[in-house]
Parts: structure tokens; C-alpha cells; sequence
């Protein structure tokens, strides 16, 4: 994704610090919400100083800038456009413009505070399934779009912000509508980007309406946590591990076949500090760009002026927090944000890129199924416990969804899975016989002939719940050097196992294979008979089991290890996130430090390093040897150059 | 009573269990047959938030509501949901109000309502309503411990210390731990023991145990005192008698119990305690009662509450760094220890640290609610059509 900046140094408005290098590769923008205040009115609509906004986004570095269209202030009666909003917009259009900066234009946001939508001749009628709104609606895209169709500074039409998104009933409403609009835009611009600004994993949390289809016709789509999935997959404060590698859990849940771009970045809520809030976007915006993100949007640029309380998340996309405080006074996610503007200006990604992961977590197609199925609110969870055990393994790693192709991949990891689709043991089976390794964690559910025959083993039944997660070692270093443990847990499920063909790796307690692998073709087939990543998932308030943790990490590591797709970095801090982007002549290497505490990662290369230099400047440091150790911060990050010997 | 239908009582056997799944498709067969039935939203509200599905459990939790407003449970459910989704604390508030206004003495209504004010930032009126909790029940740890966390927000540790003292002494783990130390578990302390008295000094010694786990404090101490009539040298006995004095609050007689208990044999894990309990009263001997513990920790290993006591004794002392450890020790023993999760919280607020405080408190709440059954009870009571 490119928004065709140019690459420059400026010095700008009264911030007179050298403005960072833009990376034209990597669009960095911010949402700039129409209000900044609770107590503004509607027809307010970016009535502050937008120059001078503008002057700082560029400033901090940004190329890329969100605006929301009010459709109230633009119509304010049927078909009679508003000349003075119609102005504004213009306005707003040239100061980007001048400013370097280019603008996703999004039409319909659901905005409690602006109110961007309720014209007052709809007569409550619903904006999303109305006939007449919606031809209305396509009407003012139409309009919109012609006034600026040949504007270079609009990069993207966007057609609904999540919250608009999250009032359909249906799948088939949503993308009834996303077509009628994507049309009407497509009338008068063939050829600029259209979005649907919609994660589809949140907006099936909030609203169970299933909305992929319709990002089918997208040319970028996006990814972002809400406060409340954040809450629901990740429970904790914004800094704990499993909630700062969340978005790049979604964002690589998403899909990798279209670019998307990590979106409303940066905590969420005023109950975290500024500390906190800076560690969040740093965590977030390097975990983004370490994941194959193309590009990033910050939440928010100033706080909204609220009355003096905590934030309620009766309207769960609520976004009051930003990069400066309500007087405008930069916080420190501020400097955070000029960092890693600075390291993505010093980051050519026509030269480096990631090398693609052939590991995949598998999210399972029980996912979308219906309540009363409790599955598809578990999957999640283990997914996400599942990612980050690989992440700590430091395997590359990325999401693939049941019903995709498995070829890409040579390790698939099916973590606490109830049910897989009709045919997906077949395909497996065909995959694993062709050289695919297979990890698969029991989740409760029957255990089909297909599965008994992949893993080689009897299924002799149901073993139940229990209390306490235990694990003697049979064969010691078989699948890397796993640690006994016999540590409180709930355990849901444990399939009882009969060893049939296949290899006892570790048991429980009584002896009943807990781990099991069995070649199978070119192949390996490995089964876990318990929902380990379940249970780390469902840990919530409860403190989860580090012995466990380690169980999975060391498995996940050690099957990707045996299959070739092992760390290409090791690196002996699983907390650390660890990103190679691979060069002609040199690489450079992204360490972000997931954990609340300092720590030195020592970091190990199959190729003799020469030397190391910090990627926005400075004197190479000599290695001349294939490790060192790299001193991180709490939520530290460190970029660096290696030129190997 | 409400009448439960078929479905509703097989989701219930499932649920207690602890078989969710079946237990959730059984409460949608119940609400198959009738949509309207109170119990069934209840039940998997509860389930759900068995689970942490908050959203789901406020859902079902709201129509049970809808359907029977005098359901205890649901309220439990519905302010329990609210409160661990965040951000929703103006409707969490207005919840506990609601359970306080139809079950007025229920001591926890007060506690979870105080903890929702105390989230959005009403730190007054958080107080009042813990301070409403004491008042209906005397005996209830949390609202002392948010008490005394509230003081030391407000007025240091100084001021704070004797409220988590108090805090700890009301919390039924240290009692328990008193009597696991003398080799006695919860069965073993049973009526039984009370009504069916040998001759022998180990059945005499064991129902005074019961007695004493029973807070029937003069029936202990008369049949310890008839022990120590003709065994004037057996630890037990000494150490049960330094513990019932602990209890009526005579540091000075606990002390002389147990020192002399001590002086019988330096090994007695129940003598140590009482001694370490009664100089943990007594301020200026805060240093003494650090030494104890820390000696019982070795003496009880695996047992958490030696490692808590020991970070108490350290708070006492001001050093706050050594008792953050101290409680780290004793979540890795347990981590739903609820006293060291209010610790580790009054540790990180000395420490500045408002969201670790904040996040440790959560849980402290969330593993008291847990050991406490709070739905069950109340939806058995609504159920039965019994008093709430």
C-alpha cells in the first residue's frame, strides 16, 4: 500500500524539530475526529483548526488521515447539498494537500458524539436497509466523490466506519449495501480504493453478523481491536502480553491476500496512564509492522473533552483517547509515534521484506457456528493463546482460516478444536501424507476414524474434566525438551488414548498418552489429548498455568523446528517478539519486548554477524561473532541493522 | 417457588457438575419450551459468566431480570458481567443498588456496590456502601479490605495497616490454616466431633478443635482447660488455648500460651503461628512477628498463608519491595489467594503503581466471589421460593 508521498525533510509550523522522513511504503496517519468535545454541537463539524492539525500530523511524520463525512450537515434537506459543507470539505481536502497529507474519506460513521448521520427527514428510518436512505446515501456518495475525483490528496473512499457497520442484522443486508455504495462510488471513480472499514472478527463479536463477503470487493481492508473484544480475548490490563499482541493477532487474521492496514492503533480507555498508553501504541504499531501490516492508523490525535469520569462503553467504539491531551500538549505516546515514524523513514520495504511464514494457526470454521455451541466463543481465545506460544517460540507465524487452502504451509496448529468442518480431515490427511506437520489439541467432540487413523491412535473415550494438568515425559527431546509439570487447571476435556501406531511422546498421570506423534506419509501428526490452549484462553481473571505455557511453546517450537520452519533468529527471551526483514546485502532486525520488565535478549544467527548498527543512524557496532545480547526496556523495542561477516 | 421445568433441572445437575457445554445446549432446550422462564436465563447467565462470555451473560442475566425482578442471582450475574466487561460502571452501580434494594441485607450487594463506585471514581460513596456491608455483617473480610485499601490511598500505610490486620483476622483462610497446621481438615471438625467425645486427651483435643472451628469459643476453652488440668505440658492444647485467646482478643494471655508451648518444643508449627499472630497485634513487635513467619514458611511448606502473613508483617515494617516478594511467593503457591491478591495490590499502590493495584484487586474480587458460591445460593433460594 502506497500513498505516494514524497520521501522529504521539512521543518514545520512552530514544532521546529526535523520532521521525520515519510515512508511512502508504509502510510502512518491518525483519525481526526470532527469533535474535540464532548460539549461541541454537531454542526461543528471540524470547525478547529484543521491547518494547524494538519501541520502537526506532518510534523510527527504522517502521511495518511481519516475524516468522516456528516451526512446531516451536508443534506440538511432531501437532494439540497450544503455549499457551505461542500466548502469545508474542500478546505479540508487543500490543507491536506498542501500538508503532504492524503485522506481516507469515510461516508457513513456511527458518531455519538457528532451525530454524523441522523437527518432529520429520515424519520428514523434505518440508514442500512431503507430503500430510499439508501439510494439517498448513494446519491451524496455520488456527489462527494465527483467533487473530488480528481483530487490527488484522497487516497481511499470508505464506505462505513464499524459502528454504522455493526448495526446490520444480516450478512446479506450488509452486503446488499456494500454493493449499492461501492457502486454508486464506482460511478464516478473507477479506480481509487474502496474500503469497508470493518474488522471482520470484531464486528461478528459485537453484532454475530458475518460481514467477509462483502470485504470480497475491497481493495484494503482493515483490522482493529475494540475495547470490548479486547476485554473478551484478552482480559487484563492494555499492557499484559496477551492484549499488546492482539492486534497483530487480528491483523493477521484478516488474511494476507489484499493489504490491510492496522487500524484505530493505541489504547483505548482512560483508565490506562500516559505510560501505559505509550507502551500500548508502541506494542501495537511495531507488532503491526513486524506482521505484515501496510500501513497504521492511530486512534485518535487529541483527547475528546469529556466530563470528568471514566469512560462507559455503552457505545463500544468510542474513541476518546489520543496522542495529546485536551489542551493539545503532546503525551508520550506522542513521542512513541515520532519514533516509529522515524524508524519506518529509515525502512525501505522495496529492499527488505518478511520472509513468508509457513506456520499457521487455524482458526476453525466452529468459529462462526451458532449458539448454543460454545465453540465458536472459545475459538478465539485458543487462537489467540496458540499465536502468541508460537510467537514466543519465535517461529513466524500467521492465521489461516479452515476454509482456506493448506499448501502455503508446511505446520498447521489446530488448537482445542470441538469440531472441524465436513472434508477437513480428508484435506488434512491429504496434506499431512504430503509432508504437512500437524498439530492438533483435543477439544472435546468424537474422534473420527479419519483423525484415529492421521494420529495413529484407539480413541477409547471421553475422559472428563478435571482439575490438575499433569505431565510425566516418555520420550525425552522427541518433540524438543518438554518438562514434566503437574500444576491446578481446569481441564475440560481429555480424550483417553490408545497408542495404536503411533509414538507415546508424554502421558498423564495414569499413564494415558497426553502427547502423541505419529508419521503419517511424509508427514507428522501430532495430537495433544487435552484443550491446552483452551485452557490458557479461558484463564481470564485466574492466573494462567506457566508451566503449561512452556509446554506449548517448546511444541509448537520443536515441531516447526523438525519441519524446517523454525525461528530464523533464535533468541532466548520469550517475551520477545522477533521480526527479520531480509535484505540484498543486509537485514534488519525488529526486537520488541512484550514484557513489563527490562530484560537482554540474546539473539543467535546461523551467519557470523559483523556488525550491528541502529537503522536511523550511527556507528556500527562490531560483533564479529553469530550471537549478542540486546539490552530492552519495558514494551522496549530496538531496530537494527546486521551486516553479516 | 418458581416451578422449574425438565430441561432447567438437568441444566442445573450439569452445571453443578461443572459440565458447561451440555449444561448450556440444556438451558436453550429449556428456553425452547418456554422463552419466558426466568430460571433458565439465570442459569445461563451464570453459566456464561462461569465461562467469562460477559457479553452473552448480560444478556441472559437482564431477561431473567425482565422476567423475575426479585431474582437474586440474576443480579449477581448481570453486576458481576458489567463489572468484569469494564467501562460499564454507571449500569453496574445501578445494578447492586437494585440486589441491595431487594435482598436489604445482603452484605455482598454492598461490597460489589462499593467496588463499582469505587470504579467510576466515587471514592465517597464507595466507602459508605462498604461501611454498609460491615454494618450488616461484621464479618466480612472484603469491605475491610477495600476499606483499608481506601486508607491507604488516602492516608499511607500507617493508617491503612490495622485495617488489613483486621481484614485478615475476618478471613476465614487464616482460621483454616490454624487448624490445617494442628493436622485437622475441614471433615475432621465436624458436628461429630462436638457431640461424640472420647475419653482419650486426642479425642478430647480434637473436639476442642471443633468447638473452636465452630466459634464456640467457651466450650473450647473449658474442655482445653480440662486437658491442661492434667497435661499442663502438651503443645497442642497450649497452642489451641494462645489461638481461642487471640480470638477474644487477649494478646498478652495468647503470648504466655504460646511462648510456653514454645519453650515445651521449638517445633510447633501452631505454637509459631500464635506467637507470630500475637506480636503481628502488637506494632512495636511487628519485627518478631516477621521472624515467625518467616520461620513458619519453612515449617509449612506449600501452604501459602505463612508467605502472606510473613508480607504482613513486612507492611508493618515498611518494607514494601520484601512483603511485594513475600505475596509473589504466596501466589505461586496459590494464586486465587485472595488475601495476597489484596496485598500484592496495597504493595503496588505504595509502589505508584494504580493499575497493577487496580487489576490485583479485580481478581482478589473475582477469586472471593468464586469461593464464596455467590450464585448459588441465591438461586436455590429462587428456585425454592425460599428467603434470598
Amino acid at each position: 500500500m502506497s500513498t505516494d508521498t514524497d520521501n522529504r525533510h521539512s521543518v514545520t509550523g512552530s514544532d521546529a524539530r526535523r520532521t521525520p522522513r515519510r515512508n511512502a511504503r508504509f502510510p502512518l496517519g491518525v483519525n481526526y475526529y470532527p469533535l474535540d468535545s464532548e460539549a461541541s454541537g454537531w454542526e461543528q463539524w471540524y470547525a478547529g483548526d484543521v491547518e494547524g492539525d494538519f501541520a502537526r500530523f506532518e510534523a510527527a511524520g504522517m502521511t495518511l488521515v481519516r475524516i468522516f463525512i456528516s451526512w446531516k450537515l451536508f443534506e440538511p434537506q432531501v437532494d439540497r447539498y450544503s455549499e457551505q459543507a461542500t466548502e469545508r470539505l474542500r478546505d479540508i481536502v487543500d490543507a491536506a494537500a498542501a500538508h503532504g497529507l492524503r485522506l481516507i474519506v469515510c461516508f457513513f460513521a456511527d458518531d455519538r458524539h457528532a451525530e454524523l448521520l441522523d437527518v432529520s427527514w429520515g424519520r428514523d428510518r434505518d440508514p442500512r436497509t431503507d430503500a430510499y436512505l439508501i439510494e439517498r446515501e448513494c446519491a451524496l456518495v455520488r456527489h462527494i466523490v465527483a467533487e473530488h475525483r480528481s483530487d490527488r490528496a484522497v487516497f481511499a473512499w470508505e464506505l462505513g466506519n464499524e459502528a454504522f457497520w455493526c448495526g446490520f442484522a444480516s450478512g446479506d443486508e450488509l452486503e446488499a449495501w456494500a454493493a449499492a455504495l461501492r457502486e454508486a462510488v464506482r460511478e464516478v471513480d473507477p479506480d481509487r480504493p474502496v474500503m469497508c472499514a470493518f474488522d471482520p472478527e470484531t464486528l461478528f463479536h459485537e453484532s454475530r453478523v458475518d460481514g467477509r463477503r462483502a470485504l470480497g470487493e475491497c481493495e484494503i481492508v482493515v483490522s482493529h481491536p475494540t475495547m470490548r473484544y479486547r476485554t473478551y480475548a484478552a482480559e487484563g490490563p492494555v499492557t499484559s502480553p496477551g492484549s499488546t499482541h492482539l492486534d497483530s493477532f487480528l491483523l493477521r487474521a484478516v488474511g494476507t491476500r489484499r493489504p490491510v492496514l492496522l487500524d484505530d492503533v493505541g489504547a483505548g480507555t482512560l483508565e490506562a496512564s500516559h505510560g501505559e498508553e505509550a507502551a500500548a501504541l508502541r506494542c501495537a504499531l511495531y507488532s503491526g509492522l513486524m506482521n505484515g501490516a501496510s500501513g497504521a492508523l492511530v486512534r485518535r490525535w487529541r483527547d475528546m473533552a469529556t466530563e470528568r469520569r471514566k469512560p462507559y462503553f455503552i457505545d463500544p467504539y468510542e474513541a476518546i483517547v489520543g496522542l495529546s491531551d485536551t489542551e493539545g500538549h503532546p503525551k508520550p505516546a506522542m513521542r512513541v509515534l515520532r519514533e516509529f515514524a522515524g524508524v519506518l523513514g529509515h525502512l525501505d520495504l522495496r529492499t527488505y521484506s518478511l520472509t513468508p511464514e509457513r506456520v499457521a494457526v487455524l482458526i476453525p470454521s466452529e468459529r462462526r457456528s451458532p449458539l448454543p455451541a460454545l465453540a465458536s466463543l472459545y475459538s478465539p481465545r485458543s487462537c489467540l493463546e496458540a499465536y502468541v506460544r508460537v510467537k514466543e517460540a519465535h517461529v513466524p507465524v500467521t492465521l489461516a482460516h479452515e476454509e482456506e487452502p493448506f499448501d502455503p504451509f508446511a505446520v498447521l496448529i489446530v488448537p482445542s478444536v470441538t469440531d472441524l468442518a465436513g472434508g477437513t480431515w480428508e484435506r488434512l490427511t491429504s496434506w499431512v501424507k504430503g509432508g504437512g506437520s500437524l498439530v492438533f489439541s483435543y477439544g472435546g467432540g468424537e474422534f473420527g476414524s479419519e483423525a484415529r487413523e492421521l494420529f495413529g491412535v484407539d480413541f477409547l473415550g471421553h475422559g472428563g474434566a478435571r482439575a490438575r494438568a499433569t505431565c510425566r515425559v516418555a520420550q525425552q527431546d522427541l518433540l524438543g525438551q518438554l518438562e514434566p509439570f503437574d500444576v491446578p487447571a481446569d481441564i475440560p476435556h481429555f480424550a483417553l488414548l490408545g497408542a495404536g501406531t503411533s509414538t507415546v511422546v508424554a502421558t498423564d498421570s495414569a499413564g494415558s498418552p497426553l502427547l502423541t506423534l505419529n508419521r503419517f506419509g511424509q508427514g507428522r501428526a501430532v495430537c495433544v489429548a487435552a484443550p491446552l490452549e483452551r485452557v490458557l484462553g479461558q484463564s481470564g481473571l485466574r492466573t494462567p498455568p506457566a508451566e503449561v505455557q512452556s509446554f506449548l511453546r517448546t511444541l509448537y517450537g520443536a515441531v516447526a523446528g523438525v519441519t524446517g520452519c523454525g525461528p530464523l533468529v533464535s533468541c532466548d527471551a520469550p517475551e520477545v517478539e522477533v521480526a527479520l526483514f531480509a535484505g540484498e546485502d543486509d537485514d534488519v532486525l525488529f526486537l520488541l519486548n512484550h514484557a513489563d520488565r527490562s530484560l537482554t535478549a540474546n539473539v543467535g544467527f546461523v551467519v557470523p554477524v559483523a556488525t550491528v548498527t541502529d537503522i536511523r543512524g550511527g556507528s556500527p557496532a562490531v560483533v564479529g561473532g553469530s550471537s549478542f545480547g540486546a539490552p530492552l526496556e519495558p514494551h522496549g523495542v530496538m531496530v537494527l541493522r546486521l551486516c553479516y561477516a | 417457588m418458581i416451578e422449574r421445568s425438565e430441561q432447567v433441572r438437568l441444566a442445573e445437575s450439569l452445571a453443578r457438575q461443572g459440565r458447561i457445554a451440555p449444561a448450556v445446549t440444556a438451558c436453550y432446550q429449556a428456553l425452547r419450551v418456554n422463552e419466558r422462564d426466568p430460571l433458565a436465563h439465570c442459569l445461563l447467565g451464570g453459566l456464561m459468566l462461569a465461562e467469562g462470555f460477559c457479553e452473552q451473560a448480560a444478556r441472559s442475566a437482564a431477561r431473567a431480570i425482565e422476567l423475575d425482578q426479585r431474582c437474586a442471582a440474576a443480579y449477581f450475574v448481570l453486576g458481576l458481567a458489567y463489572d468484569r466487561m469494564g467501562g460499564l460502571w454507571d449500569r453496574s452501580v445501578l445494578v447492586w443498588q437494585q440486589l441491595a434494594e431487594v435482598v436489604p441485607d445482603l452484605a455482598a450487594a454492598h461490597v460489589q456496590l462499593g467496588e463499582a463506585l469505587a470504579a467510576a471514581s466515587f471514592a465517597d460513596e464507595a466507602i459508605d456502601a462498604w461501611e454498609r456491608a460491615l454494618q450488616i455483617d461484621p464479618r466480612e473480610p472484603r469491605a475491610m479490605y477495600h476499606l483499608a485499601m481506601a486508607a491507604l490511598k488516602r492516608e499511607g500505610m500507617a493508617t491503612a495497616l490495622p485495617g488489613f490486620r483486621k481484614a485478615g483476622e475476618l478471613d476465614p483462610s487464616q482460621d483454616d490454616f490454624f487448624f490445617a497446621l494442628a493436622g485437622y481438615d475441614a471433615e475432621g471438625l465436624s458436628a461429630a466431633a462436638m457431640s461424640d467425645i472420647g475419653p482419650g486427651i486426642k479425642s478430647q483435643l480434637r473436639a476442642a478443635h471443633a468447638f473452636a472451628a465452630n466459634d464456640e469459643l467457651f466450650k473450647s476453652s473449658e474442655l482445653i482447660r480440662s486437658i491442661l488440668d492434667g497435661h499442663s505440658d502438651d503443645v497442642a492444647a497450649l497452642s489451641l488455648m494462645a489461638y481461642l485467646y487471640l480470638k477474644q482478643e487477649s494478646v498478652n494471655e495468647a503470648m504466655a500460651c504460646s511462648l510456653r508451648a514454645l519453650t515445651i518444643s521449638t517445633k510447633t508449627p501452631t505454637a509459631v503461628y500464635a506467637l507470630g499472630a500475637a506480636f503481628a497485634r502488637r506494632p512495636a513487635l511487628a519485627a518478631h512477628a516477621s521472624k515467625l513467619f518467616s520461620a513458619l514458611t519453612t515449617m509449612a511448606p506449600g501452604q501459602a498463608m505463612p508467605h502472606v502473613l510473613h508480607a504482613e508483617s513486612l507492611l508493618g515494617l515498611q518494607r514494601y519491595s520484601a512483603a511485594g516478594a513475600a505475596y509473589r511467593s504466596a501466589l505461586a503457591l496459590d494464586p486465587g489467594c485472595v488475601r495476597a491478591l489484596f496485598g500484592q495490590a496495597a504493595v503496588a499502590l505504595t509502589a505508584g503503581d494504580h493499575t497493577a493495584a487496580a487489576w490485583a484487586i479485580r481478581r482478589a474480587a473475582y477469586h472471593d466471589t468464586r469461593r464464596r458460591g455467590y450464585f448459588w445460593g441465591p438461586y436455590d433460594a429462587a428456585a425454592e421460593g425460599g428467603e434470598q
